[in-house]
């Protein structure tokens, strides 16, 4: 795999320690990093893997240690040192404007031209140069907003690349692509790799770094745990020394009959987006007692919608809905979480959770006007700490207590938080997206056994996920959304990933 | 254990007390201090006994956290204010004594009346804000309530307590209901309240020159019109009768102000209603996600927003006036934004802070007089005052600048292992 054609030492990070106010995000951790090739660096969230890629982009100052850059010992105080010195980033959120084109975002903040006069004719063909020369294919004139995000990536490649980068840093590249585009994002890098340029890939996902990287960094706790050769390593021992005990990864999931009526139909559901498009566009499911449906699906073909509209939270076109044999298209989202259906949304820091508020009053949003929770129009705030508190130890929520805000937890805790909140009141529907987005293993693996517990309870469940892998290991059935349609469904013993991978994209059989 | 059986009788004590040393406060008889002083102490005693002293520390560390950065902010502009003296060729000393010595002692009075309509405009504003909402109307709301106030107190011939009772309840829910349209269009239409509040307010303020005109006074054709006087029985009663030694003007105005933020509070902390409106003010999206009403928590949080603001009106007539002026550029409502930003939208922080903008203006004035000091430093100093407190990420801010050159320098000479 490795194509080093020598073994020069272009960067090192030499016992670097990043002392914030009350945690050592970094301690004595040393990377070095050759020419054209490309180094992962593995951990969990939280391990301190961006803290060191922004310390060395200049964005923090380190507390000890020193960084050298081509034999030559170098101190950034700010990104723009770390750009000068070639030195590129691609953040996990793009720092594109959105409504510029293509060139001018990638010319932004190091413009050609003389006294004011920006020289656009000289930037665009050195950009189409650029994107030639890497097949970093991209319209040099379209406006960002109308691009995909694996185009809009891309810019963001390129604008490293236009700035003389030789070593790119890249934060999660794969967080928010498809897997053709992940595809693609792999043949891009391995073109930088055989150009010369050496790569840096934060992430959390193993295949990744068994795809792509030549070596590995694991990192734990701000420490580094270890530094392996990824051909002669095996995802079960990257996973170990990324989370520090035996993980199990793949879930254990038995196969059970489900027999039985469905207690939840969409039949010929209609409903319009902002723009007035059909975002689903006549769509029809159901979903079983004791099952896990799957919705496998490129983002923005109709997840969001179908969420809102099972919750009530958007107008229904057309079509009807049904619960447990009863039409629930017109109640309200209280109605309709009163007939025990719970959710558990996709961005949880939007509808999920309201951070400013304490772990307490998380626990209960939604039915704090419910016995026992109520005490006449007060709020029963002992029945509800006691029982937060009892939530916090059942679902081992690491928190100092139930009165802080819960903008205060971790991801992984405060998925807890609402997974507390929807799955203790004991729901015969359950409606699940997204629930490990942005996650680390650990709590990846206590979620999703939860999820497989709530079936085992005979708890029908639709999970919505951009996340090909979550959707094979724990859904019965997979039903395939595109365009607002289920194009088709499969059982995931019997197809591969692959396969729903095509239909995702639109393919369709001959 | 036992000590809980003897809790009522910890709170009653503690309670008396409290209104005792208020009420003598607000009577300028400053000897009350020791009472309120009383009050916390018995409380906190009776804490203490009936949990421990990490349970109490952790009830008054936070709040002393709370209040570090408005002291904070106070301070800075105080000083900034006195440079801003010292350069402009006044004595910021002078000033300052005569400033503080005006408003908390010698107009003292005047300091409470002029916080009496803040608080409940100030309530009024940081309620909505809960909500997510902007009432930034409330000077409408209090024109509501005094034309209110004015036409019930002439005509309401009633027992006196009753009569009292009723004009405050009418004025309050017609001040909430002239915030009835705009909390419609809001809802329905998603109309911003802050366009269609204002422009009620101005609506509001115009007329009542029309209903000042029409409601009698001085026909003699001059100027500014003034309504005829409400009849004495709908006075509202006053701190003389209760403390003869008090000033003859100020009246119990405060102390309803008082009860009201300790209301909103109660609602805002304890109720359902009031966990649904900081729900909604803090992400609306959630809140809806999980079955709360957006629209009817808004539509009721922008009527009891109005309810609150006519309050000041009705109060403001009924104890203070006892008659409406035409064209009184009072800006109430205007500067209970202010003191509800200043008071980070909390209902009890409010009584403090219209008490300190009502200290500020009173003391100005007696400074100006006594001293020749221009008034406008005081508008300065409010205004540094505001800036300083509301702009609260400065401070944490400057908090982790100074933090992380202080763990850099630590690093560096300890030395990392």
């Amino acid at each position: 795999m490795s194509t080093v054609k020598e073994d020069r030492i272009v960067l090192e990070m030499q016992h670097i320690s990043k002392q914030f106010p009350n945690v050592l995000a970094n301690e004595d951790v040393s990377i070095q990093l050759k020419e054209g090739e490309i180094i992962s660096l593995l951990g969990e969230n939280g391990a301190g893997k961006s803290t060191l890629m922004n310390v060395l982009y200049g964005l923090y100052r380190p507390s000890a240690g020193k960084i050298i850059l081509n034999d030559e010992e170098v101190e950034f105080s700010s990104p723009k040192d770390a750009i000068e010195k070639g030195l590129g980033m691609v953040h996990q959120h793009f720092m594109l404007v959105d409504n510029l084109s293509v060139t001018e975002n990638i010319i932004l903040g190091s413009e050609p031209g003389k006294a004011g006069i920006i020289d656009y004719k000289s930037a665009r063909k050195e950009v189409a140069e650029l994107s030639e020369k890497y097949h970093l294919e991209v319209e040099p004139d379209a406006i960002i907003e109308s691009l995909s995000v694996g185009l809009q990536q891309r810019v963001e490649i390129l604008k490293a690349l236009y700035r003389k980068a030789r070593i790119l840093i890249l934060d999660e590249p794969t967080a928010v692509l498809t897997p053709h585009e992940v595809d693609q994002l792999f043949l891009v890098i391995k073109k930088l790799r055989d150009s010369g340029v050496s790569m840096i890939i934060i992430t959390h996902k193993l295949e990744e770094v068994k795809a792509i990287s030549d070596r590995v960094y694991i990192l734990r706790r701000g420490k580094c745990e270890g530094l392996r050769n990824t051909k002669d390593v095996t995802k079960e021992d990257l996973a170990n020394l990324m989370v520090g005990r035996e993980v199990v990864l793949t879930v254990h999931k038995e196969k059970k009959e489900v027999t039985g009526d469905s207690i939840f139909n969409l039949e010929n559901v209609i409903v319009k987006n902002e723009k007035g498009i059909n975002a689903l566009d006549g769509l029809s499911l159901n979903v079983r007692p004791g099952e896990i449906v799957g919705i496998a699906g490129v983002d923005g073909n109709g997840q969001t919608e179908l969420a809102e509209v099972l919750m009530g939270l958007c107008k229904l076109e057309s079509g009807r809905i049904y619960y447990k044999g009863e039409d629930i298209s017109e109640l309200t989202t209280k109605q309709r979480r009163n007939k025990s259906i719970s959710n558990v949304p996709a961005d949880r820091h939007r509808f999920g959770l309201i951070l400013p508020m304490t772990i307490s009053e998380n626990m209960v949003l939604g039915f704090h006007d419910e016995k026992p929770y109520v005490h006449g129009i007060n709020l029963a705030l002992d029945v509800i700490h006691n029982y937060s508190e009892k939530m916090v130890k059942d679902f081992d929520i690491r928190t100092p207590g139930v009165d802080i805000p819960a903008g205060n937890l971790s991801g992984g805790n405060q998925q807890k938080v609402i997974l507390a909140r929807e799955f203790s009141r004991n729901p015969d529907f359950l409606l699940v997206a997204q629930p490990t987005r942005g996650l680390d293993v650990g709590a990846i693996e206590y979620i999703h056994s939860q999820i497989l517990k709530m079936r085992d309870r005979n708890v029908g469940i639709l999970l919505i996920s951009l996340e090909l892998e979550e959707i094979f290991s724990l859904s019965d059935r997979i039903l395939v959304l595109y365009e607002g349609k289920i194009v088709k469904e499969f059982v995931p013993e019997e197809t591969t990933d692959k396969e729903v991978g095509f239909y995702m994209t639109g393919g369709k059989k001959e | 254990m036992q000590i809980t059986k003897l809790k009522p009788v910890f709170y009653v004590l503690a309670v008396i007390s409290g209104i005792v040393g208020i009420v003598m406060y607000f009577s300028s008889i400053f000897s009350g201090f020791f009472f309120i002083l009383l009050a916390l102490i018995i409380y906190y005693l009776y804490r203490l006994l009936a949990t421990d002293l990490k349970t109490v520390k952790s009830d008054i560390i936070p709040l002393l956290k709370n209040l570090l950065i408005p002291l904070i902010g106070m301070s800075s502009a105080i000083i900034i204010g006195a440079i801003i003296m010292a350069l402009t060729g006044y004595d910021p000393i002078k000033a300052y004594k005569a400033l503080f010595y005006g408003g908390f002692v010698k107009n003292w009075s005047i300091s409470i009346l002029n916080a009496t309509p803040l608080v409940f405009t100030g309530l009024s504003i940081a309620f909505a804000f809960k909500a997510g909402l902007f009432n930034i109307g409330a000077e409408g709301q209090y024109y509501i309530g005094a034309m209110v106030a004015t036409f019930l107190g002439i005509t309401f011939n009633l027992p006196p307590v009753l009569s009292l009772f009723l004009i405050f309840i009418i004025g309050g829910l017609l001040a909430a209901a002239y915030n009835f349209i705009p909390a419609l269009l809001k809802v329905k239409t998603g109309a911003h309240e802050v366009i269609t509040t204002m422009m009620f307010a101005h609506i509001a303020k115009y007329l009542s020159s029309i209903f000042v005109r029409g409601m009698g006074g001085d026909s003699a054709g001059l100027h500014p019109y003034v309504t005829d006087p409400i009849l004495d029985t709908n006075w509202l009663m006053r701190f003389k009768s209760i403390f003869p030694s008090a000033n003859y003007r100020v009246h119990i105005g405060i102390l309803i102000g008082i009860g009201m933020a300790l209301l909103v509070n109660y609602i805002l902390y304890k109720t359902t209603f009031g966990y649904e409106i900081r729900a909604i003010g803090q992400n609306k999206d959630a809140a809806r996600g999980q079955g709360i009403s957006v629209g009817k928590n808004i539509f009721i949080a922008l009527l009891f927003a109005g309810f609150l603001a006519g309050f000041a009106g009705v109060t403001q007539v009924v104890g203070l006036d006892h008659k409406m002026y035409e064209n009184l550029n009072a800006g109430y409502g205007w500067n209970g934004i202010s003191v509800a930003l200043l008071a980070a939208n909390h209902p009890i922080g409010v009584i403090f802070t219209a008490l300190l903008w009502g200290v500020l203006d009173a003391g100005g004035q007696y400074m100006t007089r006594t001293t020749q000091i221009p008034n406008s430093i005081v508008e300065i100093i409010k205004g540094i005052m505001l800036f300083l407190i509301v702009a609260r990420y400065i401070y944490s801010w400057l908090g982790n600048r100074i933090k992380r050159k202080l763990g850099t320098r630590i690093k560096k000479s300890g030395g990392a292992k």
